[in-house]
């Protein structure tokens, strides 16, 4: 069905496409993405599944994460090895969560995961505060980052045990109705 | 599901085998939907699918022996076949429903300039072009409809055009809509109301009657449910005390992507934080005297502009009179199409001007919350153009249908013209409003800066397009022709006006939250508006009586009655006629549904209240069980520290017994 390519075969294809959110044609352009990152390293012929992972350093030169302050930590937490090599089912799964069709359960569960630098599933005043520096340039006083964090802990925390699990986040964003629209990545 | 180090892994082979269980139990596309909404990474969702896939073909096959006894052995082999065929139809059609897509996604309208935009500028400015491209569908779909269902039938019966011998076609008609046009299928006053016999009877008067009626319905439809879903998403409870952590954690756009534009993001943020944090500090209490100013403040300027809009309501009936006596009087003199141009021209520079002074009276008043802000601009702005509209509404309901014989015509060219005025006022606005501030601010007055693109202003302006187009639909039907033209030009116009002259907002506001009042509004005041004038239109006015599809009937609505009699007459019919007299003209049936509808929305308002209820309790349940757990935590490390003391105190005092000598 449609024009032959030689990429993946059709189970593949049917199960990129009843597994995540793209549509055929879709997956062909990341494919091609993936592979100018890197062509020397990347095969065309995917059908036998190679084992082909890319160094974080090429992932985060796209232009679409290059100017994100969180870059490093998206592609970690989309990795198997949490280094940031990628495969491309990884690569696949990662712009298939930030697309726009991924509900919002879905992205509150990575974006949780970007957010907690220390991976210990809940996002503790270091956390929060490596997130302000990396949106504010680092330009805050020390003072006042540690202020708005504790303001942030204060409004979100509802168990009293001043750190954010993953149940008090997910409650602040659903009192957030933006989040749908911005934690969204184009491809 | 048990968290690993960085993925989420469906650890005991239990939970795998439930979730198999789960999925089996769904339908095949919840079973893909849920699939994908797995938090987990795309090798486990792969091994889920197939797991899953084996499963159900298990099931199949394991119920296939029991049907074996019962079925004959001639029966089995078809049997065997057609469960074969079914499988293999059913991915079939599953591989057709998404090339399906694919080929609709393709076909999406501007999707790389959309990209560009976001990309650059974020999500509050992309909601505006968004809606744009969305009316311009809107638009599309009534251009086909109109030029399918009525255009084509009157072209193909009656190919020339009954043009009075001594007009043609000059280069003001584009303008006034007059003149030429008057007598091609631009207007209502061409159509005929004739049953046309050929392959098929088609009655012109039915089809022209139930298309407007169709997609007017179709529009209201269609927007009901996109409000209704979009005030479900993002109007949920907006909590303002949540402002800091949701300015931390959730206020980021991922997806802007130029460099200039994430560097302002990061200032902008950075100084409303430090705003924020100062705020809290030097919050003091307002004096009375202070308090009553700014309650007189708010009171004059409402005064103001409701006063400023009705004015305007009431100078635009009052030109519209003026324009009427010097038709009437002056035959020749002056060009008198050109003079018809003259009340567009006044309205579209009240809209334009007007809001001006909104937004200086805006300045003046400090609300409480930017969102207060915007939505009280907002609002002027509205009642300006509502009363502008309803002024010239009553007009043309009023004054039109005894001034001339054939009204309908006369209505849709000041439509028309309406429409043509505005498109160009809507592109010196533009002008004015983008390219010259940029000027201003970057040149002449540097403290202003760069402008921003102005969101609200905007969008109203496409919104108030729109219901005039709406309006016109009955007059014109081919009218959403130039509004089609007029949308592809102003996307690429303010596309080009916003990456040259606009810089990215300063505020992050809440886009989705304004995205859902810009829905309400499109519905609420102007469509239903619209609507509401083409049903007066249809119900009450005698259309007239020498020209246009209902010709010589007493109101719209009664070709409904005389098609009724002509169905009575079949007997294979008689439930639409038993329809039409005991459900649609009976107001019974119209008391009854309303006292329902309202009991209905008592209920679900009552539901709402206790769920309210409910959640403030659970809340305050969550924070009790996390004080049970510190105090817990607490008494476990007392404890623990008790029973290490017991043990560590003889050890001190041996301690003790040996330095005493060494000090001495």
């Amino acid at each position: 069905m449609g024009n032959k390519q030689t990429i993946f075969t059709d189970e593949q294809l049917d199960a990129y496409q009843d597994c995540t959110f793209f549509t055929r044609k879709e997956i062909l352009r990341l494919h091609s993405r993936y592979h100018e990152l890197a062509p020397h390293l990347v095969p065309m012929d995917y059908t036998n599944e190679p084992d082909c992972k890319l160094p974080l350093a090429l992932i985060v030169d796209m232009p679409e994460l290059k100017e994100n302050p969180f870059r490093n930590r998206i592609v970690e937490s989309f990795s198997e090895d949490g280094m940031g090599n990628l495969s491309f089912n990884e690569f696949v799964d990662m712009f298939s969560v930030l697309s726009e069709m991924a509900p919002r359960e879905l992205k509150a569960i990575y974006a949780f995961k970007i957010y907690d630098y220390n991976v210990d599933n809940y996002l503790c005043k270091e956390d929060l505060e490596k997130t302000l520096n990396k949106l504010t340039k680092e330009e805050l006083t020390p003072e006042e980052v540690e202020l708005v964090c504790e303001k942030a802990i204060e409004e979100a925390d509802l168990d009293g045990d001043n750190k954010l699990s993953y149940t008090d986040f997910e409650n602040m964003i659903s009192r957030a109705p933006d989040f749908l629209s911005t934690f969204h990545i184009r491809i | 599901m048990a968290l690993s180090k960085n993925r989420l892994v469906v650890s005991c082979p239990t939970e795998e085998q439930n979730l198999i269980k789960e999925l089996v139990a769904l339908s095949t596309t919840e079973q893909i939907r849920k699939i994908r909404e797995l938090p987990v990474s795309f090798e486990e969702k792969k091994h889920v699918r197939l797991v899953e896939k084996i499963f159900l073909k298990i099931c199949h096959w394991s119920v296939f022996p029991l049907y074996l006894n019962f079925i004959q052995k001639c029966n089995r082999d078809v049997y065997l076949c057609v469960l074969l065929c079914c499988l293999l139809l059913l991915q079939l059609i599953r591989r057709f429903g998404y090339s399906i897509k694919s080929v609709s996604q393709s076909l999406q309208l501007w999707r790389g300039i959309m990209k560009e935009i976001g990309g650059k500028f974020g999500s509050s400015v992309l909601n505006y072009f968004v809606l744009l491209k969305w009316l311009l569908l809107f638009n599309i779909f009534s251009f086909l409809v109109n030029f399918g269902f009525i255009t084509i039938p009157l072209l193909v019966s009656d190919l020339s055009p009954n043009v009075s011998p001594n007009v043609s076609f000059r280069g003001l008609e584009l303008l006034t809509g007059a003149g030429y046009f008057n007598y091609t299928v631009m207007y209502y006053g061409s159509y005929s109301n004739e049953t046309f016999r050929g392959l098929v009877d088609y009655d012109m008067q039915l089809a022209y009657f139930f298309t407007i009626s169709v997609y007017m319905v179709l529009c209201g439809l269609v927007l009901i449910f996109s409000m209704a879903s979009s005030f479900k998403k993002n109007y949920a409870l907006a909590d303002a005390a949540s402002n800091s952590a949701w300015q931390l954690l959730c206020s980021w756009d991922f997806s802007i992507t130029n460099e200039k534009a994430v560097n302002q993001r990061k200032n902008n943020l950075r100084i409303q934080l430090k705003e924020s944090l100062s705020e809290k500090a030097h919050r003091e209490r307002q004096t009375t005297s202070e308090q009553l100013k700014q309650y007189g403040i708010y009171f004059g300027s409402w005064l103001l502009s409701t006063g400023l809009a009705v004015g305007c309501g009431a100078s635009v009936f009052y030109l519209c009179q003026y324009e009427d006596e010097v038709r009437k009087s002056t035959y020749c003199c002056r060009n008198p199409e050109a003079e018809t141009l003259l009340v567009p021209f006044v309205v579209s520079l009240m809209n334009m001007v007007i809001p001006l002074f909104f937004s200086l009276f805006n300045k003046f008043e400090q609300y409480s919350s930017q969102r207060k802000q915007i939505y009280a601009l907002l609002f002027r702005n509205v009642l300006l153009r509502i009363s502008i509209l309803g002024v010239l509404c009553y007009y043309w309901m009023n004054t039109v249908p005894q001034k001339f014989t054939c009204w309908e015509p006369m209505v849709g060219q000041a439509l028309y013209r309406l429409v043509i005025v505005d498109f160009i006022f809507l592109m010196l606005g533009s002008l004015f409003g983008e390219f010259l501030s940029n000027v201003i601010g970057t040149k002449i007055q540097p403290r202003l800066g760069v402008p921003e693109f102005d969101v609200a202003r905007n969008v109203l302006e496409i919104i108030y397009a729109q219901t005039l187009a709406w309006i016109g639909i009955y007059f014109s039907p081919l009218l959403p022709v130039i509004q089609i033209l007029k949308f592809f030009i102003l996307f690429y116009l303010k596309k080009v006006s916003l990456t040259h002259n606009c810089q990215p907002p300063r505020r992050s506001g809440r886009a989705a939250q304004m995205k859902t009042i810009f829905i309400f509004l499109l519905f609420i005041p102007f469509f239903a508006g619209a609507l509401s004038i083409v049903a007066y239109t249809a119900w009450s006015l005698t259309p007239s009586e020498h020209c246009g599809p209902f010709r010589g009937l007493n109101n719209t609505f009664s070709v409904i009655g005389e098609w009724i009699d002509d169905v009575n007459k079949l007997s294979s019919t008689q439930w639409v006629v038993w329809i039409y007299q005991n459900v649609i003209r009976s107001e019974i049936f119209y008391f009854l549904i309303t006292l329902i509808i309202l009991v209905l929305i008592y209920i679900f308002w009552q539901l709402i209240q206790g769920r309210k209820e409910l959640i403030v309790l659970l809340r305050k349940q969550i924070v009790n069980e996390g004080k049970d757990k510190s105090f817990l935590l607490e008494k476990l490390q007392n404890l623990q520290k008790s029973s290490e003391h017991i043990s560590i105190v003889p050890r001190q005092g041996m301690l003790r017994g040996r330095q005493s000598p060494m000090r001495w």
